[in-house]
């Protein structure tokens, strides 16, 4: 029987449709077109114009700040919140599923003015604060929808069994609960570093003086720069930054289990 | 060790965000556009004035205004178009320029200030002007003379655009016919849609942004755009060229304003002035290919810039330039126009 070549096409065309465009990016960023519509020619410019633009790393710390201890501080909360919504099932807790589940579906400009016109109310300095209380509302709720699919198939005697071994709730916790949860919480966490690292309408909302991130920038860019093209440059060391941490991180767990 | 590791982020997180509020030097906390000014400019204020200059920045002048009537505070300075500037003003946003702490206000050029919204400089003090025209590819376009009816060219059928705007596009139709780009008549508006709609047939589409690749790589022959945009498309292909038709095109100020809620009014001012002195406003034209309207610093300008049909406008064409201006209730004329034009084939 001739095996269909039909999965390996669709399985080409797919990662071509995902990677062509990256590629070109970074194709671009040496580019010495402006534009990108043709080739004309190698350079470094762009390079050399990044490290020297001051504002563009300024606002990478920023966002880098921002989605770092968002990340971090939702994926606690986010677990707390899935945990009590899988493990009681009451008024309150369907209450609570439906406080978390809103910040997925209402639009980002409502969210993002109604927590400016809180900050406001409350008399709150704007500024990388109150961007990154914005990103905890809207992350817990990835990390907890994420982290609740992971606890609809966990096994609760096995809890009752580490007990039964006589685990106390601190060794039941570090051994046995989070290593088992560990996956969902870091793909929520992964999740939600993503949403948190590129979200502009909450954000420029949200923002203060001194507080520009790096999504704002790039948009307000568009509009008079003549720096354009180091964005390219920006995002290509961004992806080489990314890549190289996957990678590390693959070998060492690699490692580790050998 | 991961749990170290944690901790050890956190705590840098959260000393990012405590020396974002320390430090002793005042503070000028500008609200602008990316890129927008010269950053030797800055440096050197920052040293004269011993203060630092925080800037952040904003896409559209809409999206900035909903945002500071919410009650968003801590910006000094601001600089949108002036077209917004009468909404803030109008809203009671703004607080008065001190003129006495801007002495250089006296090289704000005059001619520019015949048409500005704020001729007294009560509340705002011209940044940047910029307007829009044709550029096209001077090797493969022939017989070209300054002016709108370009767009009725057959021969360049189907490499032509025309902006995605619409009161860009309507308004460059009303100059042609020799109308305001700020009519509010409907018989105006309806021959400039039928203008638009005979030019659409010749144009391969209306854009905004994919224009300049088409230009610079040759795809499109002859576009609508903005001064600043085919700046920088003229420094990929050398070929394009700039004019601004003679009946007149439109323009735009970006200004600088002082929201009531700012806290280093002095720095601002002192801001002002300093952007305002010829020779700096000089160097930041020549950084970023707009037109400071200051008389001082025409004279500083290479002869190269100074005969920049992208910075400059002819006089009589400025005469006969417009800001595209609030036309009230006349705007759901200027949509349903539109729509028609786009609606047509």
């Amino acid at each position: 029987m001739k095996r269909s070549r039909l999965p390996l096409f669709t399985t080409v065309f797919i990662l071509l449709f995902f990677y062509v465009p990256i590629l070109l990016l970074v194709l671009n960023s040496f580019n010495a077109s402006r534009f990108g519509g043709s080739w004309e020619g190698f350079t470094l410019n762009w390079y050399v114009r990044l490290f020297n633009d001051g504002p563009i790393w300024t606002a990478l710390r920023n966002t880098l700040i921002i989605a770092v201890s968002s990340t971090l501080v939702s994926m606690i909360l986010g677990t707390l919140a899935a945990f009590a919504l899988h493990r009681y099932n009451t008024r309150l807790q369907r209450i609570h599923y439906t406080l978390i589940y809103t910040p997925l579906v209402v639009p980002d400009i409502l969210m993002g003015m109604s927590l400016l016109l809180f900050f406001v109310a409350m008399g709150f300095q704007l500024g990388l604060t109150t961007i990154f209380l914005a990103h905890v509302t809207f992350c817990i709720s990835y990390v907890a929808m994420v982290v609740l699919a992971r606890l609809q198939d966990f096994d609760f005697s096995v809890i009752e069994a580490s007990q039964d071994l006589g685990a106390g709730w601190w060794d039941t916790l570090w051994r046995v609960l989070l290593p088992m949860l560990a996956p969902g919480i870091a793909a929520g966490g992964l999740l939600a570093f993503t949403l948190s690292i590129d979200d502009f309408v909450i954000t420029f909302f949200v923002s203060g003086p001194g507080s520009t991130t790096l999504p704002i920038r790039i948009y307000s860019m568009m509009k008079h720069s003549r720096n354009m093209p180091i964005i390219n440059a920006l995002s290509t060391i961004l992806l080489v930054v990314t890549f190289l941490a996957v990678w590390s991180s693959q070998r060492l767990t690699r490692e580790k289990r050998t | 060790m991961t749990k170290k590791l944690m901790l050890g982020v956190i705590a840098l997180g959260l000393a990012g965000i405590v020396s974002g509020c320390g430090a002793g030097k005042p503070r000028l906390h500008l609200y602008t556009w990316a890129d927008y000014v010269d950053p030797a400019l800055v440096k050197q204020f920052e040293k004269e004035f011993n203060c630092r200059v925080v800037i952040d920045t904003f896409d559209s002048n809409e999206a900035m205004f909903a945002k500071l009537q919410a009650g968003a505070t801590g910006y000094d300075l601001i600089i949108p178009s002036s077209y917004m500037i009468i909404t803030m003003n109008r809203q009671g946003m703004l607080q008065p320029i001190n003129k006495e702490l801007i002495p250089n206000l006296k090289y704000v050029d005059p001619d520019h200030l015949k048409y500005a919204k704020d001729k007294d400089m009560d509340h705002s003090v011209p940044y940047m002007v910029g307007h829009t025209g044709i550029a096209y590819l001077e090797s493969r376009v022939e017989n070209v003379e300054p002016s709108w009816a370009m767009f009725d060219r057959e021969d360049l059928r189907g490499r032509i655009t025309l902006l995605n705007d619409m009161r860009e596009t309507i308004g460059a139709a009303l100059k042609f016919l020799g109308y305001s780009l700020n009519t509010t008549n409907e018989n105006e508006l309806a021959e400039a849609r039928d203008v638009v709609i005979r030019w659409k047939r010749n144009i391969a589409k209306f854009d905004n942004e994919q224009y300049k690749v088409g230009l610079a790589s040759g795809a499109f022959l002859l576009v609508q755009g903005y001064s600043g945009d085919i700046v920088q498309v003229m420094e990929d292909n050398e070929d394009i060229v700039f004019v601004t038709p003679q009946e007149g095109t439109s323009t735009f100020s970006d200004d600088f304003v002082i929201p009531n809620t700012a806290k280093q009014v002095e720095l601002a001012h002192a801001y002002i002035n300093f952007m305002h002195d010829p020779e700096n406003a000089a160097a930041n034209i020549e950084y970023i290919a707009y037109l400071c309207p200051n008389i001082g610093a025409y004279e500083l300008l290479s002869d190269e810039i100074k005969e920049d049909p992208t910075i400059f406008m002819d006089p009589e064409i400025r005469a006969r330039s417009e800001f595209i201006d609030d036309v009230g209730e006349a705007l759901a004329l200027y949509t349903r126009m539109w729509d028609e034009i786009k609606a047509a084939d």
